[in-house]
């Protein structure tokens, strides 16, 4: 099963700042009814709380929040920023967003999530594929 | 030795920090039990060591018995071995 919608993922050369793209690689989870606004701005809200241990690598942000009422369904989207966008001080050009209901369902996801990502490369290939398509096939060959 | 993996809401980065910490501990043959909970929780655990960000290490200051080790980068796999390294020297 596909981790990552093909209509949940989105590539853009640039975009102003990094609230706008918190906002941007939610809109698929938002429109598809899977998160409602109030999430994005606990997502947002938490940078400001806790700092910026949403980057977890390299260029890669994974925008969350705790599992609320704000969740409908468990969902990830995705959000390449090819020119990349100032997080604090990072420079992120690959932004998952996790909506997660509770703490435990996403586990699996989230495991081979953290394989995937210890290999630099592959953040890399994302980064610099050319399709959605190609991203699709990335994901579906490592994570 | 028992380790947590701390993060603001205890679902996706300390998972994430955890499963980094695993693999590192594996890669210096070393184990470890590596719990992952939220900032909130982090103080009523009983472990040897906490692995969280550099903006939470300021909170726990004094607020708990285990070492502290910071990672600013929860999946990156060299910065949380050689923090990894560095509780096995100081703590065994």
């Amino acid at each position: 099963m596909a981790k990552i919608k093909r209509e949940h993922m989105q590539i853009i050369d640039t975009i102003d700042n990094y609230e706008a793209a918190i906002d941007k690689a939610a809109a698929p989870l938002l429109k598809d009814g899977y998160i409602t606004h109030d999430y994005i701005k606990q997502m947002k809200d938490s940078i400001e709380e806790h700092g910026t241990y949403i980057v977890l690598a390299d260029y890669f942000a994974l925008p969350h929040a705790r599992p609320s009422e704000a969740v409908k369904a468990n969902g990830l989207s995705l959000l390449v920023v090819r020119e990349g966008v100032d997080l604090k001080g990072n420079d992120i050009r690959l932004f998952i967003v996790l909506a997660a209901k509770d703490s435990t369902t996403h586990m699996e996801t989230l495991q081979s999530l953290a394989e995937f990502l210890m290999d630099k490369q592959n953040i890399h290939d994302v980064i610099n594929a050319q399709s959605k398509e190609h991203i699709e096939q990335i994901l579906d060959e490592r994570w | 030795m028992k380790i947590l993996a701390v993060c603001g809401f205890g679902v996706g980065s300390s998972m994430i920090l955890k499963m980094t910490i695993q693999k590192a501990l594996k890669a210096v043959g070393k184990e470890g039990e590596v719990v992952n909970t939220t900032i909130s929780d982090a103080a009523s655990y009983k472990a040897d060591a906490i692995f969280t960000s550099p903006d939470f290490v300021g909170d726990l200051e004094g607020r708990v018995k285990a070492k502290l080790y910071p990672v600013k980068k929860y999946s990156d796999l060299d910065e949380v071995k050689g923090q990894v390294e560095k509780m096995i020297e100081e703590i065994e």
